[in-house]
């Protein structure tokens, strides 16, 4: 049955794509003739359909009333397109419902409720999304689960986009965001357990060669670029950069990209396809994709946090495998800073975990990338990094012995990478092959890609030591100091010229991928034959910030004293000559005023 | 690469390339052929289009059935002599898994041979260890890659050069000739040719100057603290605020 809807739907979005030129493209291709025996199964489904209800019936009993009345009520929301109501519901009264009822288990099926909201089928596909992410965060999913979490999100999909024009629901920006976020995390885990072949039982293995389409790569493109393209949300943001008015952007995104539902899904999207192209490992065009988005928190186009930070992350990582140190630091160094001032409003959120994973992975990126490209950078969190990473940015700062650093910090922080296509399931005997001789598992590779550009900016770091010390110096002076061959560190000096030096996006350029050579070091030297010559930019010592500090610190201080009450005179103590005498004074006159600066300290 | 713009989009890239690299039909593998047509472009021309051959790859990735190994070494190729900067790394980043093993029932697939040799071109390149290059690159070793490919892709030698010298230009004031010939692998009349060609001066001791240019010009510089107005407003806002003079509280 679920495998006939799927076929359905791939034939009304071709049908209805014709027109909008897209992504025929993406969709049909080596998608044709997979669902042939779908006949002789429904009988079996018949069948099957009988004792399912009844199971379904008893079900239905079990749920506790307060579930019940909770799903009502959500279905009512949902209904009126009341967005406060729906929030409660969406971000409160499910996940107390959950610590309540289903922290093991599964929520009733999608099935078993359906009479408490009159068979409402859209409801139903909300319901299973929720359903689903829940067996996905909390349990573990099997094979049907993934199979049909696949398929409902495709009919969520084509509900929103192939119904005649925009359809009327409107949901909360978070759980629109969610929506896109859960679709790619369960193609991204559906990957991951599909290149385990070892591990698949007889059934999962007929079962994943019959199902070869299912949560490909080509589908998952297909639905985020389809959202784009209904949404027009690029030409949105470009008529945003325009300083297009209201009227004049809602004339240009027509009927859907004016609702919020489209315009948000829309842009979701492009940070999906961001995520997608990274998870895949093709870093140019995530960030080619990206290019109409601009990068700042001045007029965020979202308030999701969640969105902002996956945003960020992408981006750095992105720029990290395209060798562009300086622009993934300002990447990291904007989220981080963001992220620590959002903390105090974060904490309630159930995403607040999941951010803070992200961020310290973003600690983690920053170390390397700090390592590879030493500067001078913002102290907030380069004081955090040195306290969780400390040990490894040490390591990392020496060249070579430092690989192993950055191989435990690259694989703890970089993306959950996937391979694009499955393992040959449907072929019996490359599949033996494949489980024989096993491909090398998507992270070592681009691990090793990155090792290697690590490997070959190794003698940096005891160059630069040696040269900090001169401001001229003869090349072979300075090889024999480094007991190394003169010709070959002559190469690694250019080596080192070159790890100095990185594109970056220095101003205002358009897209992410723009940018101009800089000089990322604060030391720099030229061989003038077989003399280098040295000179270094030094930061003079800030004071500012010290002497600002300590003055606003003094004049809380004089605040404090002066709004206390006067002190009581003190007892009257021993003769005053005799403190006097022994140099210690300090026992009746400093008392009141140390409780004075305690107090300010603790304030 | 002064500015990434050439890269990301070269001036040589015709419309209708541009229109796949930036569009949906990227993904579309009928037009794989167009792209691939480009890429021989780029081997006969001397040009360069890192994306396009990117998207040529990507289709190869969502699509095994494409793959064509001689594309894709002469894709690794063009990306080699583009270091310091990651094309290379970009490329193999696409190439997922092995490519299908089906493809060897007719003629064996040269990439499984040829890859490791690309990347032990590539890393020489990433390290700047040019003679040790050359020396590989003539060696028996790497025969079958010369004369089956590199022959065919117009300037290639050239290309590799260029690497030298643009490392050459940022780490160098003046360099000896016969430096700079193993960097190039030219000597004698040739390397005083292309040294020429360059602009670069020979003096008569054998020295080479190089122009100046913004990463062989360094420049000692102390950078202060700039302090502004901004920073200061708290401090001067409370001690406005502040500033009648209250009854000096007792001190004793």
């Amino acid at each position: 049955m679920a495998q006939q809807r799927k076929a359905m739907w791939e034939a009304d979005l071709d049908e209805d794509l014709q027109d909008v030129d897209l992504s025929l493209a993406i969709g049909n291709y080596g998608q044709n003739g997979m669902y042939e025996d779908t006949q002789s199964r429904i009988d079996e489904a018949t069948l099957l359909a009988v004792q399912q209800q009844m199971a379904q019936q008893a079900a239905f009993a079990q749920i506790p009333d307060v579930v019940k009345r909770f799903i009502a009520h959500f279905h009512q929301a949902v209904l009126d397109n009341n967005l406060a109501e729906i929030t409660v519901a969406y971000e409160s009264g499910w996940n107390r419902l959950t610590e309540k009822f289903y922290a093991k288990t599964e929520w009733p099926e999608a099935e078993v409720i359906a009479p408490l909201v009159n068979d409402d089928q859209i409801f139903l596909i909300l319901y299973r999304e929720l359903y689903y992410r829940h067996v996905y965060s909390r349990l573990s999913p099997d094979i049907d689960d993934r199979l049909h979490s696949y398929e409902n999100s495709c009919e969520l999909f084509n509900y929103l986009l192939n119904s005649d024009g925009p359809v009327p629901l409107e949901l909360p920006e978070q759980w629109l965001w969610d929506i896109i976020d859960e679709f790619i995390y369960q193609f991204q885990s559906f990957c991951v357990w599909r290149s385990k072949v070892k591990s698949k039982t007889e059934e999962e293995l007929t079962m994943l060669a019959d199902a070869n389409q299912v949560w490909s790569s080509y589908s998952v493109l297909n639905v985020l670029y389809s959202l784009i393209q209904k949404s027009k949300i690029n030409e949105h943001l470009v008529g945003l950069q325009e300083g297009k008015s209201a009227e004049e952007i809602s004339e240009i995104v027509g009927e859907y990209g004016t609702r919020p539902l489209y315009k948000l899904l829309g842009y979701f999207s492009i940070i999906g396809l961001l995520r997608v192209h990274s998870l895949l490992g093709d870093f140019t065009l995530a960030l080619k994709v990206m290019e109409n988005v601009e990068l700042n928190q001045k007029s965020p186009f979202t308030r999701v946090t969640a969105c902002h930070v996956t945003t960020y992350y992408y981006v750095g990582f992105c720029y990290i495998m395209l060798r562009r140190y300086p622009d993934a630091i300002r990447s990291f160094v904007s989220i981080l800073n963001f992220i620590l001032r959002m903390r105090q409003y974060h904490t309630r959120s159930y995403q607040y975990d999941q951010i803070n994973k992200t961020a310290d992975r973003m600690y983690a990126l920053f170390a390397i990338c700090n390592a590879l490209s030493p500067t001078r950078v913002d102290d907030n969190i380069s004081n955090i990094v040195k306290e969780r990473y400390g040990e490894q940015f040490g390591k990392m700062s020496r060249g070579e012995e430092g690989i192993p650093a950055f191989e435990e910090l690259f694989l703890y922080a970089c993306p959950k990478f996937i391979s694009a296509n499955p393992p040959p399931y449907d072929d019996a005997e490359l599949l033996a092959a494949h489980i024989e001789d096993p491909p090398v598992e998507p992270a070592q590779r681009h691990l090793a890609l990155f090792l290697a550009e690590v490997r070959a900016q190794a003698p940096v770091p005891t160059l630069r030591s040696f040269l900090k010390l001169y401001t001229s110096l003869d090349a072979k002076k300075l090889a024999s100091f480094l007991d190394a061959d003169e010709e070959e560190m002559v190469q690694q000096l250019m080596v080192m010229k070159q790890a100095s030096r990185s594109v970056s996006r220095v101003g205002d350029e358009k897209g992410l991928l723009d940018g101009q050579m800089i000089s990322t070091s604060d030391l720099d030297f030229v061989i003038n034959e077989n003399m280098v010559h040295i000179s270094e930019s030094t930061v003079g010592r800030r004071y500012a910030g010290w002497f600002i500090r300590n003055t606003e610190h003094a004049q809380r201080v004089l605040d404090t004293l002066r709004a206390a009450p006067l002190p009581v005179a003190p007892k009257p103590t021993g003769p005053p000559a005799e403190a006097g005498k022994d140099g210690a004074p300090a026992s009746a006159a400093p008392r009141p005023q140390k409780v004075a600066w305690g107090s300010v300290k603790a304030a | 690469m002064a500015s990434a713009a050439n890269w990301s989009s070269p001036s040589t890239r015709p419309p209708l390339i541009e229109t796949l690299v930036s569009g949906v039909d990227r993904y579309n593998p009928s037009n794989v052929s167009i792209l691939e047509d480009y890429l021989y472009h780029q081997i006969r021309s001397e040009e360069y289009d890192c994306l396009a051959n990117l998207a040529i790859l990507k289709l190869y990735q969502f699509n095994p059935d494409l793959y064509n190994p001689d594309v894709v070494i002469n894709i690794l190729i063009k990306a080699l002599t583009s270091s310091p900067f990651p094309d290379f790394s970009l490329c193999i980043s696409l190439l997922d898994e092995r490519p299908a093993s089906a493809a060897s029932q007719d003629e064996p697939d040269p990439l499984p041979t040829l890859l490791p040799i690309l990347t032990a071109l590539h890393s020489l390149l990433q390290q700047c260890r040019f003679p040790t290059f050359w020396t590989l690159y003539r060696s028996t070793e790497v025969e079958a890659l010369r004369d089956n490919y590199t022959v065919e892709c117009v300037g290639f030698e050239d290309a590799v050069r260029e690497v030298a010298v643009r490392a050459v230009k940022a780490a160098f004031s003046s360099i000896g000739s016969e430096r700079l010939g193993t960097y190039l692998d030219l000597s004698g009349a040739d390397l005083s040719a292309y040294v020429e060609k360059l602009g670069w001066i020979v003096s008569n001791s054998g020295v080479v100057s190089i122009p100046a240019n913004p990463d062989n010009q360094i420049e000692s510089t102390v950078v202060q603290e700039n302090i502004q107005l901004s920073q200061l407003t708290k401090v001067i806002a409370h001690a406005a605020q502040t500033s009648q003079p209250a009854a000096v509280p007792v001190v004793n």
